[in-house]
């Protein structure tokens, strides 16, 4: 009885993993996937936790829709270009792209034809500080 | 063998590039300042520093990756380092559970504590959603802002928060569920739930007997 009360506890305090879908990076993984098939008041608590998280977030994503102000859009646009014409910020991105044919006659009259494409990218970042 | 194309990108093909890509995101991020400093004037402020801060160090951005996590990730780090100054904030960390174990050991809920919270999710305005979310501690607040709004994993909310995935974990439930909590109460106050026995249930605090 003790038993299964432990278990119920350790069910219901995972409960969130089980909904975020991470069960397996809690150690008693196997053991709260076993009790689950076989409690059933344990089972009902999380689909009702599930139910709820979804209500939970649905009304979350509702109301938390705020737009900014046009005037913020603006006065940010407006600072990155300041920004960027105080600090002189470069970057140099250098990319080479090679490509090697290499076209083979045997004694036989074959021909092989091979093609390698070689690329590289590298990126530079020149950073003034200012003052 | 070929060799070509020496690609100089300029200060102003950078702010282009920023602009385009990072500037999608002004209104949600504006959402969650909002939440984050419970008012307008500091989200403003909040907002632009953000874009300043990810402007300034974008050659650090690694392109192909998340841009909105990043952006996230300065918006929170902002805010946590500068207008959490001088505000005093219940400390939790203190008391923090090992990863794993993210709850206090919990009992069943009745049916009439289910369907208490049930009607309080489905009959609340958005001004008490707001008002919860703005009562329960900063720290959870912002995970299950991130989580629950933003739809981020738990493992990239480690990354903006910066803190371990266990604990992420365990202030996200504890959010969830204080915000429930407060919600059903709400309810009750307004007469939203059905009656007396079924609110104090689902406001109970879950220690099992």
């Amino acid at each position: 009885m003790s038993y299964i009360e432990i278990q119920c506890g350790d069910v219901l305090a995972s409960v969130v993993f089980i909904i975020e879908g991470e069960l397996q990076e809690i150690p008693q993984a196997a053991a709260i996937q076993s009790h689950l098939v076989t409690c059933a008041p344990c089972s009902a608590e999380l689909e009702h936790e599930r139910l709820m998280q979804q209500m939970l977030q649905d009304v979350l994503k509702r109301t938390c829709d705020e737009q900014a102000p046009e005037d913020l859009h603006q006065s940010i646009h407006r600072q990155l270009r300041a920004q960027m014409a105080g600090a002189g910020a470069t970057e140099v991105v250098t990319q080479f792209s090679m490509t090697e044919i290499s076209i083979e006659i045997d004694e036989f009259g074959n021909v092989e034809h091979r093609e390698i494409q070689i690329e590289q990218t590298h990126i530079q970042h020149f950073i003034d500080d200012e003052d | 063998m070929t060799s070509k194309d020496l690609v100089l990108e300029s200060a102003a093909d950078r702010t282009i590039r920023f602009e385009r890509d990072a500037l999608v995101f002004t209104n949600q991020l504006y959402a969650a300042a909002l939440r984050y400093t419970k008012n307008p004037e500091d989200a403003r402020d909040l907002v632009q520093d953000t874009y300043l801060k990810a402007f300034a160090s974008f050659h650090q951005f690694e392109e192909g990756t998340n841009l909105r996590a990043w952006l996230y990730r300065v918006l929170t780090t902002t805010f946590i380092n500068t207008y959490r100054k001088g505000q005093r904030q219940p400390q939790i960390a203190n008391n923090e559970l090992e990863d794993w174990q993210v709850a206090e050991a919990q009992s069943h809920t009745s049916d009439l504590g289910k369907s208490a919270e049930q009607e309080a999710l489905e009959n609340l305005p958005d001004s008490d959603i707001k008002r919860a979310l703005h009562e329960i501690p900063e720290e959870f607040r912002i995970v299950v802002y991130l989580a629950d709004v933003e739809g981020f994993s738990y493992k990239e909310i480690a990354e903006i928060v910066g803190a371990p995935a266990g604990t992420v974990m365990s202030r996200l439930h504890r959010g969830r569920k204080q915000l429930r909590e407060k919600l059903a109460s709400y309810a009750k106050e307004l007469g939203y739930t059905t009656d007396a026995p079924a609110s104090s249930q689902s406001k109970k605090k879950g220690g099992a007997e």
